[in-house]
């Protein structure tokens, strides 16, 4: 526990002290708002769709979460292989699994935090017009579940090697491969292989979720994912004191 | 304290530590010579825990370091090689960090931060930022986060390497102190260190203890004979014959410059005293009467781990080109 909770508070400081934080904030919350702005718009002409405007924006701003993850675990383990701080931290009473669950948790709460000014747009349309909470709420969740294991699938990648450039190149490379999987769900005619992408396929569940729909499926999908990705890391870091 | 039994471990084909045994008492101070590539950061980094053995077993105030990590690895406090901090925090927060990883209490942090920082001479710097820290600084805050959770083990890997001279000697004077209450295990390949600090000595040469024990005794098993200068005024002639006759004397050799000899003396005898009262007896001016320096670790270190082409083995080329690659691999490869 010591361990979780030292690790956790210092990676959740490091964030906030390092300028790449701020940036990755600005451009983030940048993107965001001309993704609102235009659907706004674009949903202020009589002749669009309908919906509600969130729905459609967790559709659109998820995609960003393909840089975001690589961009936010990329320095969290390969940094301290690369300054060999990993020799005092490994000599400390405390785990592996303690020391990566610490550093993911920050990254998650970092990644929270990187959402929570979207929630002000949800409090803008409510202005204008009743906002039905309940998907928005369940788009969060999806966000927050998608967020996490991408963080896990980069933590590992930054576990394997003292590389930051090469681990973001990794975690990049793996979650582009379950993005394509989407892509490949409208593609194949068989059946099976279909069922199989969709239940793998991050655009169809972010539409779920946009749509108000929490599946049981999906949470189980989502955090045995993010518990396998988190076990392989503290396991690539095990193994670098074996070689 | 220390227990290691039989350690041994290979990167790949390389066999970085062979076979070490050894131990520490309590409250000793062991020092770990050896030159560069030995074996030495392997082998403190398989007793601090960060390294698995390949084989051999290593204990820790009675606990295995495998069976029992988490319990091992709160009695001992490392100092490694390269101390690196995390540049962006500062000193007190990095202190504050390190105690929480080793389980202290809010409390027992509140207590033991302004102490290490006082022993180490870092309270002036104590809202510094790391980064902006001198080198002799950071490793004064690596020493200060070795000894935060007031372990009974500390083991420092070359302390004081890369400082300057002042910082030198302001950093062993801590760890003579430090020494006091801890045991210690430090390693370094400056000799007079060794002196200086330590209780007992042991020389790693290519992965395997080469010799071990006290710095005196070591001095004394290396050295041969001990040896007595005499000069006398006008080099009597029969000189040569009389002091060897003294009791104890073995052999007499001429010295450098005329009317001086060198006396070879059996182990443990001074004929010191016999000299002067011959050179009484017969009225010889006495010139000079002095103990030839014995030999310092520094003769007895490049004896041991000099390796001239006859006792090579024919593997040595490939041995002495690894040494490099055994820092490559450092933290992890």
């Amino acid at each position: 526990m010591n361990g979780i909770l030292a690790t956790f508070r210092r990676e959740l400081r490091a964030y906030f002290f390092s300028p790449l934080a701020y940036v990755v904030l600005f451009f983030f919350l940048a993107v965001n708002g001309i993704i609102f702005i235009y659907l706004i718009g674009q949903m202020n002409d009589p002749r669009a769709a309908g919906g509600p405007p969130l729905g459609y924006f967790f559709r659109a701003t998820w995609l960003m979460l393909l840089l975001l993850g690589p961009v936010l675990t990329m320095r969290l383990v390969s940094e301290e292989l690369r300054s060999g701080s990993i020799e005092v931290l490994m000599t400390a009473p405390v785990t592996e699994g303690q020391v990566i669950g610490g550093k993911f948790l920050a990254a998650l709460v970092f990644y929270g935090f990187l959402w929570l000014p979207t929630v002000l747009y949800g409090v803008m349309i409510n202005a204008y017009e009743k906002v039905d909470w309940g998907p928005v709420g369940a788009g969060y969740v999806g966000i927050m579940l998608i967020g996490a294991l991408f963080l896990a699938i980069g933590i590992f990648a930054s576990a394997t090697t003292r590389s930051q450039l090469l681990a973001a190149m990794m975690t990049a490379a793996m979650l582009f491969l379950l993005f394509l999987l989407g892509v490949f769900e409208e593609l194949v005619n068989n059946d099976v292989a279909k069922k199989a992408l969709g239940y793998v396929s991050i655009w169809s569940h972010i539409d779920e979720f946009a749509n108000g729909i929490v599946d049981t499926r999906r949470l189980v999908f989502y955090l045995s994912g993010t518990l396998f990705f988190l076990f392989l890391a503290s396991r690539a870091l095990e193994d670098k004191k074996w070689r | 304290m220390i227990e290691a039994q039989s350690l041994s471990r290979r990167y790949g084909d390389f066999t970085a530590v062979d076979g070490i045994s050894f131990s520490v008492k309590e409250g000793e101070i062991l020092g770990m010579l050896g030159p560069n590539g030995a074996g030495k950061t392997t082998t403190i980094r398989m007793i601090t825990g960060f390294l698995p053995p390949t084989s051999g077993k290593v204990t820790v105030a009675g606990k295995d370091l495998f069976e029992s990590p988490r319990e091992a690895r709160r009695q001992v406090g490392y100092l490694p090689e390269n101390v690196s901090l995390y540049p962006e925090m500062r000193v007190s927060e990095y202190l504050a960090y390190r105690g929480r990883l080793e389980g202290l209490s809010r409390a027992e942090l509140r207590q033991a931060i302004p102490s290490v920082l006082e022993r180490g001479l870092l309270t002036e710097v104590k809202d510094q930022i790391i980064g902006t820290l001198s080198k002799g600084y950071r490793q004064r805050v690596g020493l200060a986060t070795a000894i935060l959770h007031n372990p009974r083990v500390l083991v420092l890997d070359e302390p004081t390497v890369g400082l300057d001279p002042k910082q030198i000697i302001s950093i062993r004077e801590l760890i003579r102190q430090l020494g006091r209450e801890h045991t210690l295990l430090l390693s370094t390949h400056i000799l007079p260190e060794v002196e200086l600090l330590c209780d007992r000595v042991v020389i790693i040469d290519r992965g395997r203890i080469v010799a071990e024990g006290t710095p005196e005794s070591l001095r004394e098993s290396w050295m041969g004979n001990p040896a007595v200068r005499v000069a006398f005024k006008d080099a009597p002639a029969d000189a040569a014959a009389a002091l060897a006759g003294l009791p104890g004397v073995v052999g007499v050799k001429d010295g450098a410059a005329g009317g001086s000899w060198l006396l070879e003396c059996e182990r443990g005898s001074d004929p010191r005293e016999a000299v002067f009262r011959t050179a009484v007896e017969r009225g010889w001016v006495l010139l000079e009467l002095a103990r030839e320096r014995g030999a310092t670790m520094e003769d007895i270190f490049v004896r041991l781990t000099t390796h001239d082409a006859v006792e090579t083995p024919p593997a040595a080329e490939t041995q002495t080109a690894e040494p490099p690659k055994e820092e490559q691999r450092e933290v992890a490869s």
